[in-house]
């Protein structure tokens, strides 16, 4: 009954700043010299930090090399499937004007091959991956198991591996070959190879893998993938992980080797002649596919691409543009007034 | 079901603002590019997959069942699956967003302590939330006259009686010489016919009294409180008592009434004749004590004057005239004696056309026009009713705002004129073109003479207006104005008249002359009649949005009709407030409720429903690319919790904040100019050029994302040692990108940063950025593929992808900002002119 007694000034509206629209609120303010000055400033950073990436690119030394065509006989071979336990090798001479300084990455770079296909893509076992169980192929169709025996690792993006081996020799003193030393770990992501990764947890790996077949594209099992480093088997092993990192591209490279700076490769590789010895086991020529190997030094922002100094370059430049004509048109108005 | 109400009823059809006629059209283009875009990827594939090579390359073999589908079925499900790949461009959370913005922005309407009103106690109604809008899209305002622009508050001014003027209040009317005020009658009528005329008063009406019952028997003089359905008679009632006359009540049949020497007049209420508004008049037949059985009648001039003895009429019609002319509501009051015999046969009649069962109205019509004739003329009243405060304002912020104003009255066109002006609808430089039956005259050739009036004035409208129809509004501050008033006799043999072909002439004539005129009056329309002409309005082309406002009954299938109903909460009942689709206490309201209201909604739902189909373009458009990299293989670019997180948590907070808080321009000034309204009139803000500026944009940024994203993949490495990246990378750098150019978007085109804006904006994108390291960060048991395990990590400790994620936002924004550069530029150096040309 009070209430309703009170009724009439209970319907009035409340007087808050948010009710009433009111809420304190900022206006942005544009007035003509902050605008100038913005666009000054971001046209001079952008063309700044354009300047220092295209220099920093300019630095790094890339080499590649093209084995396709060079080795056609192995290429010819292996578009037989039948073919596919015959070895084939091929050695392609090549020369490094300039010393690579630092950090050289080896590279093995695919053209056309779709590693982004819907279908191969989702054709893993995670399950199976992370070492829960070995036998675990759900999804990884057409390559889940063999005559009814699963596959591990199992998948259309595990069969197709990339498995040529790739061995870079120095012509020292245009005499004597030496292999150069390359590391095959520490090139996949850590947490790939630490946490997402993981070896089905047995004493020895032989034993941890039974009742599985290799997929039937591999010459090896999964256990003995690294001959020399038993670690580096299995499911973890580096260069296993880095190719299930599908890439985003048909034409992708992936890392293969990182030089082992020790001896004469302190400093990174020496101007001089090299030699690849590649044993040729992936076809690609069946789907008009390419592959190459490619050195490469790498600075801070990574890559030798010029894309990106070149855009920060640009940008820069369009901004200073658009700030100088609208500079004028502001002195040639303030002149009027 | 014969009710007035009943027939004055109009079905109540469902009400759908112009945006949302816009929002489907944007909505099939969209499905359109959604269809293309799926079948252009369909035609593809199966033109890519033609090389055998492409179709099953050795690593990527079908499955058995994929090699036994027949290929019609299998491109059937690949259009599918692009549909489904595809269809976030359809903003199906624009449909969630919109219903919650109009619901919570329709608060806002009813908490604007502006509307409240201290007299009623009450604010402002909203009972649907799907026009708000459309507030801000009015072309044409009717309005009605009592009540609406006046305050329906009727005070008895004067009266005359047989060509006497009687003005002046606490007067006894036979106080010649005893009186202490200034003389306020010239000139005195006989006393009997005094009298009469205030017996008149008080008998002849259908007002109920109620004595308030506080048992406060002490005093005698209990007071008296009138009740009636019509203000004007309470008026008229009251106007008698400071007269001396008091109607006491009615019981049983009996009216009481006290007279100036506080005698009870006793008088037996026989028959009451309604009033309606086709005769415009009312009647009552009662018996006095000595026996004599009197009708009393009432109503407007034009129905009275033609029943009554003519030698009478002539000093009253004058008086009547210079009222009306001042802006008073008149009423004549007639009287005739009734012969015993005369009144057995009228009773029975009466009785009879009561008792009817078929065509019961037309019967009591006759009946009716029967009796009421022959009456002898006593007086006229004259009742004031103040224009509502502000009202002139009102109307003329509504011009300015370049809004229609028409006035559907029932009203004689004399008051109604005058309130026109009064209100400032009418100025005096306005040239007036009327149409009524006194213009057309009361000739066998009425129709002739209309079209020669119709001919006349579009001729002089048309040579006054060169023929650009865009500029009429601004034409209309400098150019002659015109007014229109027609009536509703006019109006019917307009719309109505026989069927010849010229009817349809007359109507595009009638039409065309209206569409030039900036202000029309019509006078003397029956409640049909008015949402006749809102139904005549909205069928224009171009179909204009209408309003209408009224307060009473009679205004309701008006409101019914016109796009946008608003009710007054008036003295005449809640019938209007109820039918309306906003309510407010005062005409004055409707000012604020247009051009601050109005405005802002519908910038904030036209700025919401672009920036919709914008975001989910830009969005989709790197997905559609993609497909072009993947052999068309229905690849998805972004992680699943992506493409769902979206619309639901990245975007969607900040635009229902924008829309609900955007002032572009402040409230005061929206108010203070109403030439602002201007610029979103005709829905400017969804129209093709915005649309298609929009659309491009999103093209345009889309493009950005992807092939920025692109050229930067086609390095070895993004870091320094070498890690590569895959292609859930590629697609995180493109929507992180994506998430931060959309949100920021929003942010370059708020102007109005309150707290709460702040925190949306900045506290989606710091989401985003938890959520992907958190969705990143864990292993989760229920995903089969843990495909975005630390990608969002480990891209974000690459310092390239850094660089070229801030250069990719700041490129895809460069347009926008340049735009916003100059359209600054562009409206200060209009100031700058502007304050040069006014120095000079």
């Amino acid at each position: 009954m009070q209430k309703t007694s009170q009724s009439s000034p209970s319907r009035r509206p409340d007087n808050t700043a948010y009710k009433q629209q009111q809420l304190p609120a900022c206006r942005v303010q544009l007035t003509a010299s902050r605008v100038l000055l913005c666009f000054f400033a971001t046209g001079l950073s952008c063309l700044a930090m354009g300047i220092v990436l295209l220099l920093s690119a300019k630095g790094i030394q890339e080499v590649e090399i093209n084995y396709t065509e060079t080795c056609a006989d192995c290429a010819a071979l292996r578009e037989n499937a039948d073919n596919f336990d015959k070895e084939c090798s091929c050695s392609i001479p090549f020369n490094i004007p300039q010393a690579m300084q630092g950090d050289v990455y080896m590279f093995y770079k695919l053209y056309g091959f779709y590693q982004n296909l819907y279908q191969y893509v989702l054709s893993r076992s995670n399950i199976q991956l992370v070492g829960t169980d070995v036998k675990h192929t759900d999804g990884c169709d057409p390559f889940a198991t063999l005559n009814g025996t699963p596959i591990a690792p199992c998948g259309a993006i595990a069969n197709s591996m990339f498995n040529d081996t790739i061995i870079l020799s120095y012509n020292f003193n245009s005499s004597e070959d030496i292999k150069v030393p390359m590391l095959n770990q520490g090139i996949a992501w850590w947490t790939d190879k630490y946490v997402k990764f993981q070896n089905p947890s047995f004493n020895d790996l032989p034993s941890a893998f039974e009742g599985t077949v290799k997929p039937p594209s591999w010459s090896q099992p999964a256990y003995e993938l690294d001959a020399d480093t038993p670690e580096n088997n299995g499911f973890t092993n580096d260069a296993f992980i880095v190719w299930m990192r599908t890439a985003a591209f048909p034409t992708f490279k992936k890392l293969y080797r990182r030089l082992h700076r020790t001896q004469h490769f302190t400093e990174g590789l020496p101007a001089g002649s090299y030699s690849l010895h590649i044993t040729y086991n992936f076809p690609v020529t069946k789907f008009h596919g390419e592959k190459s190997v490619v050195l490469s030094t790498l600075t801070w922002s990574g890559g030798s691409s010029l894309f990106l100094g070149l855009a920060y370059t640009v940008t820069g430049a369009v901004t200073w543009l658009a700030f100088f004509s609208m500079m004028a048109v502001y002195v040639t108005m303030e002149k009027r007034i | 079901m014969e009710t007035k109400m009943a027939l004055n009823y109009q079905g109540k059809s469902q009400k759908r603002s112009a945006v949302e006629k816009s929002i489907n059209a944007f909505l099939i283009v969209y499905l359109f590019i959604l269809l293309t875009k799926a079948a252009v990827c369909t035609t593809l594939k199966y033109v890519w997959q033609s090389n055998p090579n492409n179709d099953e390359p050795w690593y990527n073999q079908k499955t058995q069942k994929e090699r036994e589908t027949l290929k019609v079925l299998k491109m059937f499900t690949d259009f599918l699956s692009f549909m489904v790949l595809f269809n976030f461009i359809i903003p199906v959370s624009m449909y969630v967003t919109v219903e919650m913005q109009k619901f919570l922005g329709s608060f806002f309407i009813s908490w604007d302590k502006d509307f409240y009103d201290e007299e009623i106690h009450e604010g402002a109604l909203v009972n649907t939330s799907d026009l708000n809008e459309e507030l801000g899209q009015v072309d044409y305002v009717f309005t009605d006259k009592t009540g609406t622009l006046t305050e329906n508050s009727m005070e008895f001014i004067e009266c005359c009686i047989d060509g006497h003027k009687y003005r002046g209040a606490a007067q006894e009317a036979e106080g010649l010489s005893e009186t202490d005020g200034p003389l306020t009658y010239f000139d005195k009528a006989d006393k009997n016919r005094e009298e009469l005329f205030l017996r008149a008063l008080c008998l002849c009406h259908t007002v109920e009294t109620k004595t308030n019952d506080v048992v406060d028997a002490a005093t005698e003089s209990t007071e008296l409180t009138y009740i009636s359905s019509s203000p004007d008679e309470i008026a008229l009632v009251k106007g008698a008592k400071k007269y001396g006359f008091t109607f006491v009540g009615n019981q049983n049949g009996q009216m009481k009434v006290e007279n100036q020497r506080k005698e009870i007049e006793v008088y037996e209420l026989l028959h009451t004749l309604n009033f309606d508004s086709v005769r415009r008049r009312m009647s009552v037949i009662v018996k006095n004590q000595a026996g004599d059985i009197i009708l009393f009648c009432k109503g407007a001039d034009s129905a009275v004057f033609p029943r009554v003895q003519n030698h009478e009429i002539e000093l009253t019609k004058a008086h009547v005239e210079r009222n009306a002319m001042d802006g008073y509501r008149t009423l004549c009051v007639a009287f005739k004696e009734i012969a015993p015999d005369d009144y057995e046969r009228i009773n029975r009649q009466l009785i009879e056309a009561k008792m009817a069962l078929q065509d019961r109205e037309e019967k009591m019509e006759r009946v009716f026009d029967d009796i009421e004739t022959n009456m002898n003329l006593i007086g006229a009243t004259a009742v004031e009713d103040r224009l509502q405060d502000q009202a002139a304002e009102t109307i003329e912020a509504l011009h300015a705002a370049g809004l229609k104003v028409w006035v559907l009255t029932g009203d004689k066109m004399e008051t109604a004129k005058s309130t026109c002006y009064a209100c400032r609808l009418f100025q005096t430089n306005t040239e007036l073109l009327e149409l009524t039956t006194k213009t057309i005259e009361e000739s066998e050739r009425k129709e002739d003479r209309l079209h020669e009036l119709l001919i006349e004035y579009r001729k002089k409208l048309l040579h006054d207006f060169p023929k650009s129809t865009r500029s009429l509004k601004k034409a209309w501050t400098e150019h002659q104005e015109y007014g229109l008033i027609i009536d509703g006799s006019t109006l019917s043999l307009i719309l109505n008249s026989s069927q010849d072909s010229g009817s349809h002439n007359y109507k595009s004539i009638f039409l065309q002359i209206c569409m030039k005129c900036t202000a029309v009056l019509c006078c003397r329309m029956a409640p049909l009649q008015k949402a006749q002409i809102v139904r005549m309005v909205k069928n224009l082309k171009g179909s204009p949005i209408t309003l209408s406002i009224g307060d009473g009954a009679n205004d309701v299938s008006m409101i019914l009709e016109s796009h946008v109903g608003i009710g007054i909460k008036g003295k005449e009942g809640r019938q209007a407030a109820r039918n309306s689709d906003y309510s407010v206490p005062k005409f004055k309201h409707l000012k604020k409720l247009l051009l601050a209201h109005g405005h802002l909604y519908y910038v904030r739902i036209a700025h919401l429903v672009q920036y919709f189909f914008y975001k989910n373009l830009c969005f989709i458009l790197p997905q559609f690319l993609y497909q072009f990299f993947c052999g068309f293989s229905q690849q998805p670019l972004y992680d699943a919790a992506y493409l769902t997180m979206y619309n639901i948590c990245f975007t969607s907070l900040p635009i229902l904040a924008y829309s609900l808080l955007e002032q572009h321009i402040n409230i005061d000034t929206l108010t203070s100019d109403p030439r602002l309204y201007m610029k979103i009139s005709g829905n400017a803000m969804l129209q093709l050029g915005p649309f298609l500026y929009w659309t491009f944009l999103a093209a345009f940024e889309g493009t950005v994302f992807f092939f920025g994203t692109y050229f930067l993949f086609q390095t070895s490495s993004l870091e320094e040692n070498a890690k590569v990246y895959g292609n859930w990378t590629f697609g995180t750098i493109v929507f992180t990108v994506l998430v931060f150019t959309v949100t920021l978007k929003l942010a370059l085109d708020t102007r109005f940063w309150t707290w709460i804006n702040h925190f949306v904006i900045w506290g989606s994108l710091a989401f985003y950025v938890f959520f992907s390291f958190f969705w990143g960060g864990i292993i989760w048991p229920f995903l089969k593929q843990q495909r975005m395990y630390f990608v969002f990590a480990q891209m974000l400790s690459s310092v390239s992808t850094w660089l070229a994620i801030i250069l990719l936002i700041f490129i895809s924004l460069f347009p926008e900002i340049l735009l916003i550069v100059l359209k600054n530029v562009k409206r200060r150096s209009a100031r700058v002119h502007h304050l040069i040309s006014s120095s000079a």
